[in-house]
Parts: C-alpha cells; structure tokens; sequence
C-alpha cells in the first residue's frame, strides 16, 4: 500500500517537471501558459496526496484558474 | 477584447452558476468541511473570470458592474474589523458566541461526527464577510484588468 | 570566466539543497509537537467547529487573517489606482 502511494507521489513530481520544462521550450505564448497551468493543477493534486485539502482548493482555483485568466487578457492585449 | 466562438458560450451557460453555487457551499460550511472563506471566494471569483473571458470585456460590462463588486468588498472588509472589534471585552478577536446558546452557538460533539450547522460561534460569520471580500476583491481585480488590457490595444492601433 | 563562476556557485548551493533534502525528518513526525497536541485536544470543545484548521486561521490566528485581508485590499487598490485614466 505504502508503495502504491509512493509511486503515484513520483508519477506526480516528474509530470509536473515536465509541464514546467515544456512551459520554457515552447515558442508560442498560449501553448506555454496552458503547460503552467497543467504544472499548477499537478501541483494541486499533489496537496491533495499530502492530506491538505485546503491549500490544494485554494491552489487550483488561483493557479489554474484566475492566473491563466489574466495571462490571457495579457496576450491578447498586446496583438 | 473579441467575444469567444458559441461553442464555448453555450458550455459556459451551463457552468457558471454551478461554480458560484460550489464557492458559497464552501463558504458556508467552512467550519465543517474542509475549506473556508479565502477558498470559496476564490473558486466563485474564478466563475466571473470565465464569463469575463468567453463573453468578452465589451459585451460583460452589461452584467458585471464594477461599482457593486467595490461595494461588497468594502462591507466585508468592514464586517470583519467589527466582528473582530465586539469581542473586545475579553480580547480581541475573542470568540464570544461559542457555547453560549444564542447565534450559531450549540457546543459540538467531541470526536469524529458529521457535523452540526449551528455550531461554531463568530467562525461562520467571519467566514462569510472573508469570502465576501475575497470574491469581490477577484471580480474587481479580473475587470479592471480586462479593461486596461482593450485600452492599450486601442491606444496602440490609433 | 563568469560562467565558470557561475557554475561553481550554481553546484555548491545544489549541493546544500541535497544535503539538506537527504537529512529531513520523515513525513508527519515533528519534532516539538505541544502546540498541535494542545489544539487537536481543545479546538473542538473550546470554539465549537470541527474543522481545527478553520478554528486554527480564525480564531486562535485571527489577527493573521485580518493582516491577509488588508494585503488583499490593498492590491486591489493599487491595480484600480493604475488602470485609474481608463475609459470603458
């Protein structure tokens, strides 16, 4: 059992690695904040495995939600 | 800023008011569940951030008025300092309505159970004058910024 | 030569973070643990929630919230102060 939820917790940190990685590598900006919100709800989930429910609500509704919706007002601001 | 396609009009119809009915069920049973005030603002603020950007600035500024977000931030900022203020016979921010038979005041059952509403004293009050102003501060803070944001594309095409 | 530098440094602050990583206590067994005995005993009989983390931010931390509330003010105020000369 203990086992099990190790392996979970890895799968977790080492996909949100690579939203991180591929939020820096790609070229166009709304690709690149889709892949940091993808990295912020893994990091949501992540609480979640670690028995805080409270910081992982407040973490996917400011990280995923409202930070991806200003950087959208951003990009479309500037074109 | 151009409204989005129909598609994502209509699904966001279907959503929003289960968004903003999950942030004030999060608010209010802050004392029970997990969550709270600062939570249950946030996922009810990210609702007008989804209306904000599948209707467009231009169109959301019929429904969305930003005068009435800054005035229920400023009554819940304000409830806040008073709630914290009326237990000053003892301390501040003193709990002064836990067990004591009157609002919000029957004494909670020791160990684990599932909960009574009507527990909890000043908690589930100040959970909704933060929530309050949690929500508001989001929606002023998502408006005012999609508003800039059409002003310095118009000022730069001109 | 800066990158050179730039390395060396890069490699010993890793190294501290590694160091300090591998040494770290097992998940969930602090080491002075009176404070949350004392809450997980009294925060239910005490102010009547079952929720000890939302009795923990408002209650016995209440003036912690008060300070998050007025940040949270204040950005507000600044963002509206900067958009201020926009016409709708």
């Amino acid at each position: 059992m203990s086992s099990f939820v190790e392996i979970i917790h890895i799968s977790t940190l080492v996909m949100m690695i690579i939203a991180s990685f591929l939020a820096v590598v790609f070229r166009k900006l709304l690709p690149s904040i889709i892949a940091l919100s993808v990295a912020s709800l893994l990091l949501s989930l992540e609480f979640y495995l670690l028995h805080a429910p409270d910081v992982a609500i407040a973490e996917a509704a400011i990280g995923a939600g409202l930070t991806m919706a200003i950087f959208i007002f951003a990009i479309r601001g500037t074109r | 800023m151009k409204e989005m396609s129909r598609i994502v009009k209509t699904v966001t119809n279907f959503v929003y008011g289960f968004i903003i009915i999950f942030g004030l069920y999060i608010i209010a049973h802050g004392h029970l569940t997990p969550g709270g005030g600062f939570q249950g603002g946030a996922v009810a603020g990210s609702a007008f951030a989804l209306l904000l950007v599948s209707y467009g600035s231009l169109n959301s500024n019929k429904f969305l008025k930003k005068d009435i977000f800054s005035l229920f931030e400023n009554f819940g900022l304000v409830l806040f300092i008073v709630l914290g203020f009326s237990g000053l016979g003892i301390t501040f921010f003193y709990n002064f309505l836990a067990n004591s038979g009157s609002w919000f005041g029957n004494a909670a059952f020791i160990g684990i159970n599932p909960g009574d509403m009507n527990t909890g004293g000043v908690i589930p009050l100040m959970n909704i004058a933060v929530g309050l102003e949690v929500l508001s501060a989001f929606g002023v803070i998502v408006l005012t910024m999609a508003s800039g944001a059409e002003f310095t594309k118009k000022k730069e095409k001109s | 030569m800066k990158k050179i530098i730039f390395g060396i440094a890069f490699i010993i602050f890793f190294s501290f973070l590694i160091v300090s990583a591998v040494n770290m206590r097992t998940f969930g067994e602090p080491i002075i643990s009176e404070m949350d005995d004392y809450f997980i005993e009294n925060a239910q009989s005490e102010t009547g929630a079952n929720n000890v983390v939302t009795s923990i931010v408002f209650d016995y931390r209440g003036f912690d919230t008060l300070g998050e509330a007025t940040v949270l003010f204040t950005a507000v105020v600044g963002i509206v102060a900067l958009f201020r000369g926009v016409k709708r």
